[in-house]
């Protein structure tokens, strides 16, 4: 398992122009700890500039945090880089990061050359990752032929190429179509349920993070604001309940009559009239009382369901608050 | 040892594919040192050698002279432009992929050095060395002071382009040591004028460049005929600048991996 407590980067940088520049301490990540468990998918979230990036560099290794501890299965991070970077890889969003005039082949056995991987396994490793991918039939075509899907493929197999224990995804669907971002995304479930990975994953797609993760860190200017699963972040954000009611009939006399009818259970009831569906916010669970209401007034319900809140109302809404919290 | 080898094989090999694609570009690495030295033998030409104070420079033998020169010129600046790639690693993000790996550092410069230094003077040493049997009449060598110098200065040759890769490490505004390197290692290094014919403060100059030391030896013992134990300083210098290179790169190397940890500047491009 990976932990990581209070880690804080602070970096210094010379601003302004000339010769004399001055250097100012600018704080990426002011505190943040987490958790990645093998065989766990963690979200990472944020709005830009929120930490996450120089999050996912202190825990490959990349920067050396300023404050803070950082253990992979016990191995101290802080003091022994090299042993964690046995254990982990990272894969990017973006076309960058491959050889491009290698062949996908070539790229995958030089990065298993500098994992130290040996020359068995990894002729059947590069075999294996280049089918799981789907590049098989295109191991020995170079890589600035590939389409932009094609090398984002590469990349998840080059993230590979040492056997990781744990895996970090950096936007690893940015750019990418329907199709190949839904291979994607099916692919790094069997790494973590089928393989037992530890992977973090940061993704601005947040329909993306609802169906991968089993836990999420948001994170806002270098510290983490909240966490938990899905259905805590979005039922904690929102305290309220919608509902979406289609009836036989519409009307703006009839929207006001189930209103004033559910006044009586929860007077900070909000009735809302829109297309031919009536939506209902309220504070408390008003769904008996709203099948009550429409029975009474004679109208028949061709649909009620409460709506489940989305990750991204619950990202929207949190930055909100966030915002107004530092204007205020 | 052997994941040393074998990132310096894979470094080697990936080098090779990805700058040497095209067999036009051998061309290119040949043409250029060539130009300049047809050049320098015409501007050569029009004085009079026979008079000349370096008294193994003879009118007969100036050809292979000057080509000594730039044979060993060719060796140091394919090493000044190894270490220039590197910042294409950065911009490509590849150079980050390296860090993230647990890889032996100075076999990655090592294999970039080395994988340079073979491929960017191949075609300039196969027609060195043809002009050079052509002209077999002004050749006095002796084989094994020869073959000292020969490793002595491919040693040098390498410990100088893995310093310089590692310096180039250190931050994306290193380029400025392409032109601070390229062209004063070949005015002061005595490629075309001997640094004996140098004033003081051109000869201070011309020391800090292990070129310098490499020219002189290699002419020595292919025009003059030295014995091992007459270029015996040359030797004993050119072991001294390699071990001190080899020293400083183990230093820079975990500098380099200091600083950026610190600075997070290994995506800066």
């Amino acid at each position: 398992m990976i932990i990581a407590e209070h880690l804080k980067k602070t970096y210094i940088v010379k601003q302004g122009k000339g010769l004399f520049r001055e250097k100012q301490e600018i704080q990426a990540v002011r505190d943040i700890s987490l958790q990645i468990e093998k065989g766990k998918i963690v979200g990472l979230l944020g709005i830009n500039g929120a930490g996450k990036t120089t999050t996912i560099k202190m825990l490959t290794t990349l920067l050396s945090p300023t404050e803070g501890s950082y253990f992979l299965d016990d191995i101290d991070g802080v003091k022994y880089p090299v042993e964690i970077k046995k254990r982990i890889n990272m894969i990017a969003g973006g076309e960058r990061m491959i050889y491009w005039r290698l062949t996908a082949y070539e790229n995958l056995w030089y990065y298993g050359q500098i994992y130290n991987v040996s020359n068995n396994v990894l002729k059947e490793r590069i075999d294996t990752l280049l089918k799981l991918v789907g590049l098989e039939n295109k191991k020995d075509v170079p890589v600035e032929t590939f389409s932009k899907g094609m090398k984002q493929r590469l990349q998840i197999a080059r993230g590979l190429i040492n056997d990781p224990q744990y895996l970090f995804l950096d936007e690893p669907t940015i750019g990418l179509d329907a199709v190949v971002s839904k291979e994607l995304r099916s692919h790094i479930k069997h790494l973590a349920k089928e393989q037992n990975k530890g992977i973090l994953i940061t993704s601005h797609y947040m329909g993306e993070i609802e169906e991968l993760c089993d836990y999420i860190y948001i994170m806002n200017d270098g510290v983490l604001i909240k966490k938990g699963t899905v259905k805590e972040l979005t039922t904690e954000t929102f305290n309220r309940k919608n509902y979406v009611l289609r009836l036989d009939k519409h009307s703006k006399e009839i929207t006001e009559c189930i209103c004033d009818k559910l006044k009586v259970v929860d007077a900070t009831v909000e009735v809302k009239d829109e297309n031919d569906a009536i939506y209902i916010n309220s504070r408390e669970n008003i769904s008996m009382e709203l099948s009550r209401a429409c029975m009474e007034a004679g109208l028949y319900i061709r649909e009620m369901y409460e709506k489940e809140p989305h990750l991204e109302d619950a990202i929207i809404r949190l930055s909100r608050e966030v915002h107004h919290e530092a204007v205020y | 040892m052997r994941p040393f080898i074998k990132a310096l094989a894979a470094e080697m090999i990936k080098q090779h594919k990805n700058y040497f694609h095209s067999k036009m570009i051998y061309v290119s690495l040949f043409v250029w040192p060539f130009l300049n030295f047809i050049t320098t033998y015409y501007s050569f030409k029009v004085f009079d050698i026979g008079k000349s104070k370096i008294a193994y420079i003879t009118a007969e033998n100036m050809v292979v002279y000057l080509l000594l020169g730039y044979m060993c010129m060719s060796f140091f600046r394919s090493l000044v432009q190894s270490a220039w790639n590197f910042s294409f690693e950065r911009i490509s993000g590849t150079l980050e992929l390296i860090y993230l790996s647990p890889v032996n550092r100075a076999a990655v410069l090592l294999g970039n050095a080395v994988s340079s230094l073979f491929e960017s003077v191949f075609v300039m040493l196969i027609f060195s060395l043809l002009v050079i049997v052509m002209k077999v009449e002004v050749l006095i060598i002796k084989i094994l002071p020869c073959i000292t110098v020969f490793f002595i200065v491919t040693a040098m040759a390498v410990a100088w382009g893995m310093f310089l890769n590692s310096l180039f490490l250190f931050s994306r505004d290193s380029d400025f040591l392409f032109t601070i390197l390229e062209e004063p290692m070949e005015i002061f290094s005595g490629v075309k004028v001997p640094t004996a014919l140098f004033p003081l403060w051109a000869k201070a100059i011309s020391i800090i460049f292990p070129l310098t030391y490499a020219i002189e030896a290699v002419r020595r013992v292919v025009l003059t005929g030295s014995s091992l134990y007459e270029i015996r300083e040359f030797a004993v210098i050119g072991i001294g600048i390699t071990v001190v290179l080899f020293a400083l790169i183990s230093v820079i190397i975990k500098r380099v991996e200091s600083h950026m940890r610190i600075t997070g500047n290994i995506t800066l491009f």
